[in-house]
């Protein structure tokens, strides 16, 4: 630290720590206050940051807990709160694996294969993304209720049709992995080729390994996505026990009550399993996986 | 083992030609270096070898059997990349049993065969490393140990030398004409460093713009270049290029006049050009002499810089009678300095005459 530094530098840094500070406490402030909520006795948005009496009653209903009415006897929650959060991490799982197996290969194809109509192909995907779900909702609805007509398990009212219809959204995660890609030496690849590899066993013997950062990247946001989802998950799902978190969580909130601490509880639940799948995929998110190939 | 033939190879990238008919062959065991500056195609040559860019029309042949269709891995070849291409999430064992692997081949043969190619190249302790461990000249050897497992009939090095230092490329160079000697297996090599042409090759094939210029030993190419491309791509420092214009020819030789006015005889045979056709004269820079006095045929210069090596003097001095310069290797005893005034000699045996259309004109010894 041998640097001269000029004075007004000081002032910088400090002013840069205070904003830094501040914006810090601008993110954190929603979680914190939803953690206050659901810690806080009855259903109220408003109050204190730090509960003054702390009641775990929101956490009772969201774990499923039978807690004791007024009349002394046992209530067993009437929503299946923890069975909404299992829909919500299947359905994730298995549309993130799916989005995750056709965005690798439809990007292999972009970034490595010579076609006719890859820019229209890749422009069009782009296109598509552009317009939010929403907009399609109804088709959406009407295409899974025509698709069960034929195919019962992808009908409306089914997991699967759920999955179905969120791995359909994988434009954008097709351009982030062609772009990671077109990153490594195409050489490696060709050696393989030469080593006696096919198309296939280059890809996934070679290119593969070497994507794993990106790959781990793309099934954390499709996880995520899916988990969070709520349109889609609105009109294709119907029963009770059926929904996911997200789809569920809006019974909690009906025009004559609105019952904000189970929410907030349930909200942090369904927080928890994107914080297990980035814990567990963040040991693979490391770069420098293609050092050692080249000069470097 | 295996011969490779080359009949009217070209190849194309959309509209734009990069071959333009190559017509070749390459001996059983021979090692050939294709040479050429950069662009001139020859990397898409030794690519076309590889199976790696498909032959636009033309034939190749690799011991026999015509390959354009054949797979690279069909096609019995290895080929070591200028990037060296080493897989970097496995290890160095895994990089050289890749091949082997695929094919199908048992695993105690994979190992013994790996162990043997490591040995060969002595990188036996560095097995169980990952690509990311090991230095630049290590990488190279197990690119190379992962082309020899594989036994292929023709082995193909594209610049495989140009990412190293140049002390290491040194012992690299040897090493690989080692592993020549022992092996016997057809090589083929590309380079646009004409030092490593020079010692590596039983035949250069000299390339540019598509083109084979000249294929010959490496000497036969620097006392006999075919023409002006090749005598200026040979050799370091560079021949020595003057406009002249031909004053007389007979059978004997031919007269010549530089520039500045000064008549010489060159050892070619220019009979057949009309007198005062323009041609060019060449000349090696070991065979041009510097003087202090003057003499027959000599033309008076100056040096612009003497760079003294210690075994030797490069003296830059000015073209006569132009605007260029020419380079003269000379004896560290020569006295002559920066600035000083001095006379060329061009002897005329070593004078080699390109004609206007850049042959190389008919030696006379």
């Amino acid at each position: 630290m041998a640097i001269v530094i000029d004075k007004s530098q000081r002032w910088r840094v400090l002013a840069a720590h205070a904003f830094l500070v501040f914006l810090c406490v601008l993110v954190i402030f929603p979680l914190l206050m939803v953690i206050s909520i659901s810690l806080r006795p009855g259903n109220f948005a408003t109050g204190t940051l730090i509960p003054e009496t702390i009641s775990l009653e929101h956490w009772r209903f969201a774990l499923g807990i039978p807690s004791a009415g007024p009349d002394g006897q046992m209530i067993k929650p009437d929503l299946p709160v923890l069975l909404w959060l299992w829909n919500s991490v299947k359905v994730a799982t298995l549309s993130a694996t799916v989005a995750l197996f056709l965005s690798t290969t439809a990007a292999y194809a972009f970034a490595r294969m010579k076609f006719a109509g890859k820019k229209a192909a890749l422009l069009g995907l782009m296109l598509m993304q552009m317009f939010p779900t929403v907009l399609a909702l109804i088709a959406i609805h009407a295409i899974f209720s025509r698709i069960g007509h034929v195919f019962p398990l992808f009908g409306v009212d089914s997991h699967w049709a759920l999955v179905l219809a969120y791995s359909g959204g994988i434009a954008l995660h097709i351009w982030t992995i062609k772009g990671f890609y077109e990153t490594i030496p195409i050489e490696i690849e060709e050696a393989a080729t030469v080593d006696g590899a096919t198309p296939w066993q280059a890809f996934w013997r070679v290119l593969l390994p070497m994507s794993l950062p990106i790959l781990m990247v793309i099934f954390l946001l499709a996880f995520i996505g899916a988990i969070i989802e709520y349109p889609q998950a609105s009109i294709l799902l119907r029963s009770q026990d059926k929904l996911t978190l997200a789809a569920g969580m809006k019974q909690f909130l009906y025009a004559q009550k609105y019952l904000w601490g189970d929410f907030a509880a349930a909200a942090i639940l369904s927080g928890l399993p994107i914080s297990i799948v980035f814990i567990l995929a963040q040991r693979w998110m490391i770069s420098g996986l293609t050092s050692g190939a080249n000069k470097g | 083992m295996a011969n490779l033939q080359f009949k009217a190879l070209r190849k194309s990238f959309g509209d734009l030609e990069i071959l333009h008919g190559i017509d070749l062959e390459i001996q059983d065991g021979e090692f050939i270096v294709f040479v050429g500056p950069s662009g001139c195609g020859k990397s898409t040559l030794l690519r076309c070898i590889a199976g790696l860019e498909e032959i636009t029309s033309g034939e190749l042949f690799i011991g026999g059997q015509k390959v354009n269709e054949v797979p690279p891995s069909k096609r019995g070849i290895a080929m070591v990349f200028q990037s060296y291409a080493l897989y970097p999430h496995m290890t160095v064992a895994e990089n050289m049993a890749f091949g082997l692997k695929l094919a199908g081949h048992s695993k105690p043969e994979i190992a013994a065969a790996v162990l043997r190619a490591a040995q060969i190249l002595q990188i036996e302790s560095l097995l169980d490393r990952r690509p990311k461990a090991l230095s630049g000249g290590q990488r190279q050897r197990v690119a190379i140990g992962r082309a020899i497992v594989r036994k292929p009939g023709v082995f193909l090095f594209d610049e495989p030398l140009s990412n190293l230092d140049a002390g290491l490329r040194v012992q690299m160079r040897v090493e690989l004409a080692r592993l020549h000697t022992d092996l016997a297996t057809t090589m083929v090599y590309v380079t646009h460093d004409q030092v490593e042409a020079m010692t590596l090759a039983h035949r250069i094939v000299v390339i540019n713009q598509g083109r084979i210029e000249q294929v010959g030993a490496p000497l036969e190419l620097y006392h006999h270049p075919a023409n002006r491309f090749v005598a200026g791509f040979i050799g370091s420092p560079r021949m020595n290029f003057l406009p002249c214009a031909l004053v007389s020819a007979t059978e004997a030789g031919a007269r010549v006049r530089l520039e500045d006015g000064t008549v010489l005889s060159a050892g070619a045979d220019a009979r057949g050009l009309a007198e005062g056709t323009d041609l060019t004269l060449g000349i090696r820079p070991e065979r041009l002499l510097a003087d202090t006095v003057a003499g027959e045929g000599t033309a008076k210069t100056s040096v612009i810089v003497a760079e003294h090596l210690g075994d030797t003097v490069f003296l830059y001095v000015r073209a006569p009678g132009g605007t260029g310069q020419l380079t003269v290797k000379a004896k560290p005893e020569n006295p002559l300095r920066t600035g000083d005034e001095t006379h060329l000699g061009f002897p005329a045996k070593h004078c080699l005459l390109f004609g206007p259309d850049e042959q190389t004109l008919p030696r006379i010894s």
